[in-house]
């Protein structure tokens, strides 16, 4: 075909290098550790946390050998603009689902191959708001964190600039701030929610905060608002630690072991660990020695992991003296509130993830229950808006073929609420094992009273704000979006699997870096968090330096921010200087 | 002429004049869209999945014949397509096996149901069991209002017949599985693009319309016409999925956010 776009090819990529979206290149060779190598880490899962954490590592002259259990993806070879033929990029080996709300998971939540989950999340990158950190002093409900929003707020704004995410000059909840990077153009969706909010005098904010591009940045293109963020960017316009983080790891002398499960840490007779032991491709059996263990596998395999890493001393699994490994698993709810609108709305186009607002998000002594919620848009496309139709209007037949054909004239919102910890809610081991002979999760989850009449209020809140924006008909369906907690942190190692800083209790060069630490999940998107937990984390481990390897003492000295720890590319790429926080101007 | 129309007839109708619709080459409101029309401005991988899935029709491999029409059937019910001409019908149940040989699932199963691939056998012999004790017939000789009646059973929650398998497996669960299957073998299908007038693949052409639905200009615009479903048939209207109590309550299964 003589005539191609500016971005990426219409022709077969023959001959093409390993493309990490439409302009990236992966170019040079990527160093290989043989398994007689004692390395410094080993890092299991290269998702949101193990990709930062990989990276940051390898950046400071660490000897890094990172796992995932999936592929390393080319995403011109590897990815399609279609939701059928998308299934690869999620985690869809066998678990086990009950309780009295199971959870789904699969493309609801968990990532498979580099970039772990970053790589379909719609890439909504809130922060956590100051008061999440202290809820159990704030509210008497769950549990406060060991760190307050102050420790992560510069890592917050390094990662959002990193990633880099695009966003409103202002965003008015929270620690109120701005973003450096553009805010995007609006949707149908993004419409409807601004009219709505609007209507009912909620205040609203639009074009962010999302980690995607609305102008081309160095290797990256801008957003070509194709609306299959979640099916994987092929354009690269989206971030995830696949194109953001691993390329800069791999440049700096990490090895991305792909395609390997890992089935256990061992530990040694001293107390400590010393390395892993994984299936590859084929199946064979390796082990792989380290100095520490980092385990970055999201809050059902890391549980996961530990629970079948159990050995003498750690009958129960390993870390798990205080028994909180795979307790207190959060999802939050994450309804999803679709109206029909008359004049047609198209939302396939455009980000599913443009426009939100948390005018409810904090407490308010006029509810019967704690916390709150945020509403977000959405964008189904038509698979996925089918399965919201079965559920949400019962929906089958020609009354499903007849909803489907007004697929053009409905909007979604994501509800999402904060839903709190609870011990009973957790993943164990079930008695069926996968391909490797592993035992697999089996996930119990159910709702408290405070959770009920959260997500009770904030649907109606959601379907009233739909009604305002002009929808006809309003209907909503039951989910629960993200996954976090199930190794949660604490001061105690009585009631918390690992320390501020990842460090498990237990044993002194175990650590675990990933959204499973948090102790609370507030009700932002939980990836920018584990993104800025995991460069905190790195710190640290830098900080300490040797002594992780070599010393039981526990230290909580941690350095200033590392800022020349992001990749290059992050600077200077006209990106302004924003010295000081924005101030909310007084009226 | 147009045979006399009775309450077998599959087709949907046109309520103002009572005749039925169809077959059409293209149901729904974006006459002459063709999403395959702009398949020289998708990426090459793309393009391949997308054609395999219109070109390469998948053989039952995993179901016995017997078991092939009974699921064929109840696929033509849960996503009737008696409004499509013979050229134009988008293959489910061969999807739907393909699958299930391939045992690819979506990265759970609900702890009281069994896995997918024992699910479905036993849902295939429990139904046409019910059909047999319900009606006298199995399920492949049942009317289609027969057919709906008997399924619609299984979407409330409420068998028409007893059976020992659904105490193995609550119905409402199985049914949300059928039913996700079918949706994501239809919607899956360029010929439902076209129907439904959805854009497609847009890497890397892109959409340049955001705002206010308006079409591409490779989109139609669309232009409405009336149906009914056909009066013999149960599932034109939206009744919620039975089985749904405090204790069994049904997430929903796709990721949006």
């Amino acid at each position: 075909m003589k005539n191609s776009p500016l971005l990426g090819k219409f022709r077969k990529p023959d001959g093409e290098p390993h493309m990490l979206g439409a302009m990236q290149r992966l170019t040079g060779s990527m160093r290989k550790y043989s398994e007689q190598d004692e390395v410094d880490y080993v890092v299991v899962g290269v998702g949101a946390g193990g990709g930062v954490l990989t990276q940051r590592l390898s950046r400071a002259g660490f000897r890094v050998v990172a796992f995932d259990a999936g592929p390393f993806w080319d995403t011109e070879r590897d990815w399609v603009s279609d939701e059928s033929g998308s299934h690869k990029l999620y985690w869809t080996q066998k678990r086990v689902t009950g309780g009295t709300h199971p959870l789904a998971f699969g493309s609801n939540n968990s990532g498979q191959g580099v970039g772990g989950s970053t790589v379909h999340w719609a890439s909504f990158t809130p922060r956590l708001h100051p008061s999440d950190f202290q809820i159990h002093t704030l509210d008497g409900v769950g549990v406060d964190w060991p760190i307050s929003y102050s420790d992560l707020k510069p890592y917050y704004e390094l990662m959002e600039l990193e990633l880099p995410v695009s966003g409103p000059a202002y965003f008015p909840w929270g620690d109120p701030h701005g973003y450096a990077f553009g805010p995007h153009p609006m949707g149908g969706v993004g419409n409807a929610l601004i009219k709505g909010c609007t209507n009912l005098g909620i205040e609203v904010s639009a074009g962010g905060p999302v980690a995607i591009l609305e102008g081309s940045r160095a290797d990256r293109p801008h957003c070509i608002y194709r609306g299959f963020c979640i099916q994987g960017c092929k354009v690269g316009a989206k971030a995830s630690t696949l194109i953001t983080h691993v390329p800069d790891a791999i440049r700096s002398g990490a090895e991305i072991r792909a395609n390997c499960m890992v089935a256990r840490v061992n530990l040694g007779r001293d107390g400590r660990v010393r390395g892993v032991t994984y299936f590859d491709e084929e199946g064979r059996e390796h082990t792989q020695k380290a100095r520490a263990v980092v385990i970055s596998g999201y809050s059902i395999e890391t549980p996961r992991l530990l629970l079948n890493s159990a050995c003498p001393g750690f009958e129960n699994g390993l870390a798990n003296s205080s028994d909180c490994v795979g307790r207190y698993l959060m999802a939050q709810a994450g309804n999803v509130v679709l109206g029909r609108f008359g004049e047609p709305v198209r939302m396939y186009k455009a980000p599913p993830a443009h426009a939100l607002t948390e005018a409810f998000y904090e407490t308010d002594p006029k509810r019967d229950f704690a916390r709150g919620f945020a509403v977000q848009t959405v964008g189904p496309l038509p698979i996925a808006f089918a399965k919201q139709m079965m559920v949400a209007k019962g929906a089958w037949g020609w009354g499903l073929r007849r909803v489907m054909m007004d697929y053009n004239h409905w909007a979604g919102f994501g509800f999402l609420g904060e839903i709190l910890p609870h011990a009973e809610n957790r993943v164990q081991l079930a008695d069926e094992t996968d391909g490797f002979g592993l035992p697999v999760a089996k996930v119990t989850f159910g709702l408290g009273d405070n959770d009920k009449k959260l997500t009770d209020f904030g649907v109606k809140k959601t379907m009233e704000i739909m009604s305002a924006a002009g929808a006809e008909e309003v209907v909503q369906e039951q989910r629960y979006a993200h996954l976090v907690g199930a190794a949660r942190m604490g001061k105690d190692p009585r009631t918390s699997v690992v320390d501020q800083f990842g460090r498990t209790h237990d044993i002194p060069n175990l650590f675990i870096c990933d959204g499973s630490i948090m102790p609370t999940q507030g009700s932002a998107n939980p990836g920018l968090t584990i993104m800025a937990l995991a460069a905190r984390i790195a710190d640290y481990l830098i900080t300490q330096g040797a002594d992780i390897f070599t010393s039981n003492e526990r230290s909580d000295r941690i350095s200033a921010i590392r800022r020349e720890l992001a990749p290059p590319d992050t600077w200077g790429h006209g990106m302004p200087r924003i010295e000081a926080p924005v101030q909310p101007v007084s009226s | 002429m147009e045979a006399q129309r009775t309450d077998d007839d599959p087709r949907p109708i046109d309520p103002n004049t009572g005749k039925p619709i169809g077959p059409l080459a293209q149901p729904g409101y974006y006459q002459g869209y063709r999403t395959l029309d702009q398949r020289k401005f998708w990426d090459a991988k793309t393009r391949e999945v997308v054609l395999e899935r219109v070109h390469k029709v998948p053989q039952f491999r995993y179901f016995d014949d017997r078991q092939a029409a009974l699921l064929t059937a109840i696929c033509e019910r849960v996503l009737p397509q008696a409004d499509r001409d013979a050229d134009h019908k988008i293959p489910i149940a061969p999807q739907i096996d393909k699958r299930l040989y391939e045992d690819r699932h979506d990265g759970y199963r609900y702890e009281e149901m069994p896995p997918d691939r024992e699910a479905f056998p036993m849902a295939l012999r429990a139904i046409d069991d019910m059909a047999q004790a319900h009606y006298g017939r199995g399920f492949l000789e049942l009317r289609m209002s027969e057919q709906d009646e008997l399924l619609r059973s299984l979407h409330d929650g409420k068998p028409i017949a007893g059976h020992d398998v659904w105490e193995r497996m609550p119905p409402h669960r199985f049914w949300l599985l059928l039913v996700q299957d079918c949706a994501e073998a239809y919607y899956a299908h360029p010929w439902a693009w076209d129907e439904i007038g959805f854009g497609g693949p847009a890497y890397p052409r892109a959409y340049m319309r955001l705002e206010r639905g308006e079409p591409e200009p490779w989109e139609k615009e669309e232009k409405r016409y009336e149906w009914a479903p056909p009066p013999g048939s149960q599932s034109g209207r939206y009744e919620p999925v039975g089985g749904q109590s405090e204790h069994h309550a049904t997430p929903g299964q796709g990721g949006t956010h």
